[in-house]
């Protein structure tokens, strides 16, 4: 396969080729998926830096692992999974690490969120693209790892509440009380960006 | 409205609901107020969220990034290569070269032992350290019933200062 042809064939022509050892495919896929990649775990780390190393990992267990891609989903389905399982190993570390702090401990009980009053106007209405992104990125740096990661799954990998639930290793329950503090509490922190204008 | 008819809410919002129940959240829907302005925040905030990611890239060329990874994959590939392209011999010396260390220093020891063995067969003397002074070395004839004890000098602890004459019993 020439350079041209990489770069006009699909991902499926792509992995097979890369699957019998052509590193220039497997370069193609990366350049094809390397932002959605870092983009999850962007959205998961909420750093630069750890984002970029957890991606460049993920691609290097993607090129490992290859062989056991069978194409039941699409291959930046499956990359996009090893990259979310390698964030959620990186929190599980960094939370043995950090001692919890009081309002994480509460949410974790919760019924903090039934306290929130309910934003009755949409506080991202006529927002701009590029100025909604930043209020949505300073809005989820505020969530605690829990929080987030359950918004990022739910909302970006459209995970159903007991893909989560396997993934997060926790229950269904715990699942959707988390995801309802986490958009509630978005909610009460876009509406107070937008009150800073 | 109690905490469970707010998860249900969200959970029918997300269409996690089975049909029957999905029906009756439908119809709390058009009559309660309250349960309707719960539902649009959620809604609002879920609509928000949609596209956030697509305008997030990778802060690296696609050449310098690529390197990275091509460089971590190679090493990463490195140590499985090496014990296929070890020839056999190679190997072998790798399990013999500890294995005639051992045998050498089992050898030295043998010897050692062996002229030990002459030294108190023959004159029923023994070699002694003492145990409270690494630096003392104690002879002892036991045909001759004499025992001479050296220590290191200058001397390492108070004993040796005292006297002189205590070196030799």
């Amino acid at each position: 396969m020439t350079e041209n042809d990489h770069s006009s064939a699909d991902d499926k022509a792509l992995v097979r080729g890369a699957q019998r050892g052509d590193m220039v495919a497997f370069e193609e896929l990366v350049a094809r998926h390397r932002d959605k990649i870092y983009a999850r775990a962007y959205s998961m780390m909420r750093n630069e830096e750890e984002a970029i190393d957890l991606s460049q990992e993920a691609w290097v267990k993607g090129w490992q692992r290859l062989k056991q891609f069978q194409g039941e989903a699409s291959f930046g389905t499956w990359m996009t999974r090893i990259v979310i399982n390698l964030c959620l190993d990186q929190l599980r570390k960094l939370k043995r690490h950090r001692i919890e702090s009081i309002e994480a401990m509460t949410e974790e009980s919760g019924g903090v969120e039934r306290q929130m009053p309910v934003v009755t106007v949409n506080p991202t209405a006529g927002l701009e693209r590029g100025e909604l992104r930043q209020r949505i990125d300073k809005a989820l740096g505020q969530l605690s790892h829990e929080h987030r990661t359950v918004m990022v799954l739910h909302e970006f990998e459209e995970m159903e509440y007991k893909e989560i639930a396997k993934t997060m290793d926790c229950s269904i329950g715990t699942v959707m009380s988390r995801l309802f503090y986490a958009r509630r509490k978005m909610a009460a922190l876009l509406n107070d960006l937008k009150k800073q204008d | 409205m109690n905490y469970d008819s707010q998860l249900r809410l969200q959970a029918y919002l997300d269409g996690e609901l089975p049909e029957g129940e999905a029906r009756e959240v439908a119809n709390w829907l058009a009559r309660d107020q309250e349960a309707v302005v719960l539902h649009a925040e959620l809604r609002n905030t879920r609509k928000a969220m949609a596209g956030f990611e697509t305008g997030i890239t990778l802060p690296e060329s696609r050449e310098f990034f690529w390197s990275k990874i091509e460089r971590e994959i190679s090493r990463q590939e490195q140590p499985q290569r090496e014990p296929q392209s070890v020839p056999f011999f190679a190997r072998l010396q790798r399990f013999l070269k500890p294995a005639s260390a051992v045998a050498g220093l089992i050898l030295v020891g043998l010897i050692a032992n062996q002229q030990f063995g002459l030294l108190s067969g023959t004159g029923g003397a023994e070699n002694k350290s003492a145990l409270d002074d690494p630096g003392a070395f104690t002879y002892h004839d036991f045909a001759a019933g004499t025992t001479l004890v050296w220590l290191t000098y200058p001397a390492q602890n108070e004993f040796a200062d005292s006297d002189p004459t205590d070196t030799l019993q």
